[in-house]
């Protein structure tokens, strides 16, 4: 029998059967978009990973680089690393977040603004390796730019993960779950409609049937009276009405065409 | 003449000198390093200088104890020295000591605990009354106290007041120290006789060219006006007085290399280093690590040749020196063993 899975709790009424198939259909529209937003969000996500790849890989020439690059400032200049920390006064490479918004869903991303005055300690290593030490510099801060874009993917990375979780759910949970409801509600109501109009029309069968037998007991028994008022020496007259006797049972409607009735 | 008496009084300590001279690390020995540092190092003068650092070692540890070493050899001579040798050793460690006192001043300028830095501070540097300096809140007190303290005091006197500390960019403090020190050792070494003051004056002069240099180059593109910088060149050296006044007024690297274009080794070190004419600012910024490197190697030679001559006081000199250097060029060896840069590796500067 049909209806046997989880179905809504609805009376199956046409007009809840007409509801359920609108929801149906909805939940079918949803389904396909639904599907169409997680592959969008997956050509993404592989994109992201790629790219995430690719800057790790380069963070770790990158940083690698930028260390080596410290060696030779040590090498040449000596432990810089206090007066460097102390001569800072405000910081040079900035992150500003903006957003992107694929298909729905908004990733933050970062770019890192290196500012202009960012002079505050050129003079440091003037009489030794003071070249070393602005090259240094720079090494690092292309070295912050890789971990910045790095981290701006990262993020994206994390936060498209969890929206493919969550629509995946989602399409999963439309497609297993609520339209095997909706199809059984549907099927439930119909077979309850089916089940109520063979109980009608049996209904509707017995009551003819009784109704046929009251009919005959009646005339029956008006048979039965009819026969004894006659034999009292009654006479039984049939109700002969409107136009009765020979004349009666004449369709009404059937008396030839009127003359001055054109069609 | 000078060798009559010398022996006397220093000839001892310059045996000394010349045993620590020749347990300096020679270039087979750099050479077995690049390959297994910490085995072959135990077979070297540095012993098992390592034995009771835990690991991993870091670089950081390797210079910490090479300097070390350093210093307990020097304050072993400086104990034994006498009248007019201690005054000269004294004079070494000023150069340590101006750095110390920079340091300081910047941890007070910033309201840091000085406590901390007397760690940072370089050993050789350290004298007695320095931990008096943390006493210092502001920087009034605290050039007083260095008046009052340091040994460096005219110097502070000569060139800055209470001021100038807040005011002016430490860098040009440090550098304005510096000179005075070179010009103040340099007259000293005057007075000393014969062979002590000839070879000095010939090292001190190339210290002050090179700083010279130096400061002249690293502050192109800075906001360190001409003026600012003709005033942190010492007024010795060769390039002194018309090369300085070249450099002063220079723009780029093309007009260095035209102010130093009469001192034949100078313009060797531009030549060798590839900083034509052509090759422009970007030229510059790449040559210049290998121009600082052939000052090195010039400084080395130098300090070698000094060596050379006996009954004089240059060799305790040149000894910290290369003994420095050797410091950096360990340093140099494990930081790229540590970074895995094999092939920078034979980018030190082989002393012997």
């Amino acid at each position: 029998m049909s209806g046997t899975g989880p179905r809504e709790a609805v009376f199956p009424t046409r007009m809840n059967l007409t509801l359920t198939k609108t929801r149906l259909k909805g939940a079918q529209t949803g389904h396909s978009l639904l599907a169409k937003k997680r592959d969008a969000l997956t050509t993404r996500f592989r994109t992201i990973l790629r790219k995430v790849d690719e800057a790790k890989r380069l963070m770790g020439r990158v940083l690698q680089l930028a260390s080596f690059s410290l060696a030779e400032v040590t090498y040449t200049a000596g432990d810089i690393g206090y007066q460097v920390q102390e001569s800072v006064r405000k910081a040079s490479y900035t992150v500003q977040a903006r957003q992107e918004n694929v298909s729905g869903v908004v990733l933050p991303a970062f770019d890192g603004v290196r500012s202009k005055d960012a002079s505050d300690f050129n003079l440091t290593g003037l009489s030794r390796g003071g070249q070393q030490i602005q090259k240094c510099r720079d090494t690092y801060v292309k070295a912050v730019g890789t971990l910045v874009e790095l981290a701006s993917l990262q993020t994206a990375f994390t936060i498209l993960d969890e929206v493919i979780r969550a629509t995946n759910r989602r399409v999963n949970a439309i497609e297993h779950v609520v339209i095997p409801r909706l199809d059984n509600t549907i099927k439930y109501i119909n077979s309850e409609l089916d089940e109520m109009d063979r109980e009608e029309f049996f209904r509707l069968k017995k009551v003819q049937g009784k109704k046929k037998r009251d009919a005959e007991k009646a005339d029956e028994s008006r048979q039965g009276q009819n026969e004894e008022y006659r034999a009292q020496g009654g006479e039984v007259h049939r109700d002969e009405g409107i136009r009765g006797g020979d004349a009666g049972g004449a369709d009404m409607l059937d008396q030839g065409k009127d003359d001055d009735v054109i069609f | 003449m000078e060798a009559l008496g010398f022996n006397m009084s220093a000839g001892f300590l310059e045996g000394v000198v010349r045993g620590y001279k020749g347990a300096l690390l020679t270039q087979a020995n750099y050479h077995n390093l690049t390959q297994y540092f910490r085995l072959q190092l135990s077979s070297t003068d540095y012993g098992n200088f390592l034995a009771n650092e835990p690991l991993p070692l870091s670089t950081a540890t390797i210079a910490d104890k090479a300097t070390e070493k350093l210093v307990a050899e020097f304050s072993y001579i400086r104990t034994n020295a006498v009248e007019p040798l201690a005054t000269f050793m004294d004079y070494i460690t000023y150069a340590y000591m101006i750095d110390n006192v920079i340091l300081l001043t910047l941890g007070t300028l910033h309201e840091r605990d000085t406590h901390e830095l007397l760690e940072r501070c370089h050993p050789l540097g350290v004298f007695d009354t320095m931990p008096a300096l943390c006493v210092a809140t502001n920087v009034e007190e605290l050039y007083h106290s260095v008046l009052v303290e340091t040994p460096l005091a005219p110097y502070f006197r000569d060139c800055l007041s209470a001021q100038d500390l807040d005011d002016l960019n430490i860098e040009i403090i440090r550098n304005s120290l510096y000179k005075s020190y070179l010009e103040d050792f340099h007259s000293f070494c005057q007075t000393l006789p014969a062979p002590t003051s000839e070879i000095m004056t010939r090292i001190l002069a190339f210290e002050a060219d090179r700083r010279t240099l130096n400061i002249t180059i690293n502050s192109f593109g800075t906001e360190l006006s001409k003026d600012q910088r003709a005033r942190l060149f010492p007024t010795i050296g060769r390039l002194y007085p018309e090369g300085n006044n070249a450099l002063a007024r220079a723009d780029d690297v093309d007009s260095v290399i035209a102010a130093v274009d009469h001192i034949a080794e100078y313009k060797s070190f531009f030549d060798k280093a590839g900083v034509s004419s052509g090759a422009g600012a970007n030229g510059a910024e790449e040559a210049s690590s290998s121009l600082e490197d052939e000052f090195f190697k010039h400084d080395v030679e130098l300090n070698k040749q000094s060596f050379l001559q006996q009954f004089q006081y240059a060799v305790f000199y040149s000894f910290v020196k290369l003994k420095e250097q050797e410091v950096r060029n360990l340093t140099w060896i494990a930081e790229c063993i540590a970074q895995d840069a094999k092939d920078r590796v034979n980018d030190y500067i082989s002393v012997f």
